[in-house]
């Protein structure tokens, strides 16, 4: 098996130790990689970072309620053919050009021996409760046929697939034994630090370390509905800089809380955070 | 290789088959793995699990399969020899060789346990430990848990059992498994599809034919779109003696409401017994007289009930049965739930309670109406079937001679 070269996290994604084992070794065995955590926790990017890391293509297909797992392979435009059987000046025996393939049949088509496709299946279980065992086939095999033309769309090399899910539903077993499996945790403080650096390299240390301490202390308050992510903080950071809110504002409250939290009762309990944040 | 890392999984019970483990192999084979054992220790969670709530599990698996076998053999060596020759101890000053002389063996190893648990919580580096692991009380109990625990900070490796037995994903865990994707998928199959929807699709193969008759003039046929026509009336005893299945009972009805895809869930509540009316909300304030849930019931129509039925004899067999506050009905409790009944053809009773506890009479009564199940996924699975009328329609004898 030729050594795919190994992935590091690029430099606008930073990936902890845990995760890039993870995805090598998916990547190296060609399973499925299932990625769960929190909301805002990178794990859409992270299809993303492997595709720029790794400098291979990238395919997405964002799951919703009413995807089937048919649709992932390919389509018949029947209906197209249908109008151009009395309108159109196209050669409806050709029935080639009226198949699309979905994201999953053009990962399986664009798939060469030398230049592998990064194919991200986006929240997998927003889909109906089948839909994952649908795929199970399909994904084993990495070929299917198409029914009308009898073309047999067979991958070359194996899709680096990465699912992600927000656990709504809980997954089928056959589907989750055959993927390997990384819960992204919340990012120590220290590597939030980076992160942070990373996406707003400009930003005054003061002002960073001000905004983490606050950030991290609004994270822990018990019971929210929705606890602010790394997305979040991103986010808030450049509402702060756009703003140009002083870092004493950010010692002595939450401004922009907004941007922090979705909740109106959430707000209001970060709002009572009115004492300095606690240091060091 | 590691077959017994494997076997201890299974016992600590991160559901790991033997798929999985070869997997993980071939990724051992393939070099895909570094050769580090923290590598190891991520490589096989994310192969081994398939659920946050299994890390805790595997992290506990982990450390007490790795914290003997693990342990590379250039730092166990030296540890072992310096442990068995536990004569060069120049540090003791006299006053710590007095104290120790009057500790016999089990204060010593208590005290030791003590260091040992001390030092697994802070997780600190070895080295302070050496000092005071090392000396001479811990090497009479010639323990290889001391030298393991030295050897993971001292030599800087074994990092994988120190966060394995950090133990972080402990909140993650769930020993309670409410399978609510079981139970959904056995709702699932209540479904009744029906072409009675208001929303049209395009029937293509009408459409077909229709353009070809018409001499290739395209002529567009729709049709309603499949819709789920089963609906459920659930039941549900929110009596006392159900509190302790409140889990449960709360996960099976999420996955009726919303797993299960059905036109229509009503829901009724009832205190221990169906008397003349129930009520629609869980405060049990709004009533509902009875007869107005056994007045023409629409077709396909499932009746599940949810609840111990165990109470009182008296609650179940006499008139003015009930025991709650101003419910006054002269009907015994058991001719109402005979009313009931009669009027759904399709009737379950799912019991929270174990079946070996069915032979009571007011259950046995109760059972000799409705089908009875237990209130689990195999239980429901074969509710369902019987629902839909297959499988074998009476479970009549059931419980009476169940339980002696």
């Amino acid at each position: 098996m030729p050594h795919a070269p190994r992935w590091t996290g690029t430099r606008s994604y930073l990936a902890d130790e845990a995760l890039q084992t993870t995805v090598n070794v998916a990547v190296a065995l060609g399973r499925p990689l299932l990625v769960k955590g929190e909301p805002g926790t990178g794990k859409t990017l992270l299809a993303h970072a492997i595709a720029d890391g790794l400098d291979l293509p990238l395919l997405t297909w964002h799951v919703k309620s009413t995807t089937r797992a048919s649709d992932g392979l390919y389509l018949y435009d029947t209906v197209a053919r249908l109008n151009d059987s009395r309108f159109g000046d196209r050669d409806v025996r050709d029935i080639e050009q009226y198949i699309k393939l979905g994201p999953l049949g053009l990962a399986f088509d664009q798939s060469i021996p030398e230049r592998r496709v990064v194919l991200l299946i986006d929240e997998v279980d927003k889909a109906d409760l089948e839909f994952p065992n649908d795929l199970l086939h399909e994904l084993d095999a990495m070929r299917f046929r198409v029914a009308e033309t009898g073309r047999e769309v067979v991958a070359q090399a194996r899709p680096i697939v990465v699912i992600t899910s927000n656990a709504e539903k809980e997954l089928p077993d056959a589907f989750l034994r055959r993927c390997v499996f990384h819960y992204i945790e919340f990012p120590d403080e220290a590597l939030l630090g980076r992160i942070c650096r990373v996406h707003h390299p400009h930003v005054e240390d003061a002002l960073l370390a001000a905004t983490l301490r606050r950030f991290l202390q609004v994270r822990s308050i018990p019971d929210l509905k929705k606890r602010p992510s790394t997305s979040e903080l991103i986010d808030w950071i450049a509402a702060l800089k756009l703003a140009g809110v002083a870092v004493e504002k950010i010692e002595q409250g939450v401004p922009l809380a907004g941007v922090l939290m979705k909740h109106e009762t959430d707000s209001q309990r970060a709002a009572r955070l009115r004492a300095p944040a606690a240091r060091g | 290789m590691f077959v017994g890392f494997h076997t201890m999984l299974r016992t600590t019970g991160v559901p790991v088959g033997l798929g999985e483990w070869l997997t993980l192999l071939q990724a051992l084979d393939d070099g895909a793995i570094g050769p580090s054992l923290k590598e190891f220790y991520t490589a096989a969670r994310a192969v081994a699990c398939r659920d946050e709530a299994d890390f805790d599990r595997f992290d506990l698996a982990f450390s007490a399969y790795f914290q003997d076998a693990a342990l590379p053999a250039n730092v166990r060596q030296p540890l072992q020899e310096w442990l068995d020759a536990p004569i060069e101890r120049p540090l003791l000053s006299p006053e710590e060789l007095a104290a120790l002389e009057h500790l016999d063996l089990e204060q010593l190893k208590a005290l030791y346990a003590e260091r040992l648990l001390e030092q697994q919580e802070r997780h600190e580096g070895g080295s302070r430990w050496i000092g005071t692991g090392g000396t001479s009380p811990f090497g009479q109990g010639g323990s290889h848990p001391t030298g393991m625990r030295v050897g993971e900070g001292a030599g800087g490796r074994g990092q994988a059992i120190a966060s394995a037995r950090a133990r972080r994903f402990r909140n993650y865990r769930s020993d309670v498994v409410l399978d609510t994707r079981a139970m959904a998928v056995a709702i699932r199959k209540l479904r009744r599809l029906e072409r009675s929807s208001r929303r049209l699709e395009l029937d293509l193969p009408e459409t077909i034919d229709r353009t070809a008759k018409n001499a290739g003039d395209i002529e567009i046929v729709e049709r309603p779109e499949r819709r789920n026509q089963a609906r459920v009336v659930l039941l549900l005893d929110s009596g006392g003696s159900m509190d302790p299945h409140a889990r449960v009972v709360e996960a099976f009805f999420s996955a009726l409401k919303r797993g299960g895809g059905l036109r229509e869930v009503e829901v009724g509540y009832f205190h221990n017994c169906v008397y003349s009316e129930l009520y629609t909300d869980m405060a049990m304030l709004e009533r509902k007289p009875l007869e107005k849930w056994t007045k023409s019931v629409p077709p396909a129509t499932h009746l599940v009930v949810v609840g111990d039925a165990w109470m009182a004899p008296r609650e179940l067999f006499a008139g003015f049965g009930a025991i709650e506050y101003g419910m006054l009905d002269p009907t015994p409790g058991i001719d109402r739930l005979q009313e009931l009944a009669a009027a759904y053809r399709s009737r379950a009773w799912l019991n929270p309670i174990p079946d070996n506890y069915w032979g009571e009479p007011t259950i046995a009564a109760v059972g000799n109406l409705f089908p009875m199940f237990p209130l689990t996924v195999e239980g429901m699975t074969a509710a369902v079937s019987t629902l839909l009328g297959k499988g074998d329609k009476r479970q009549r004898p059931l419980p009476a001679r169940a339980a002696q």
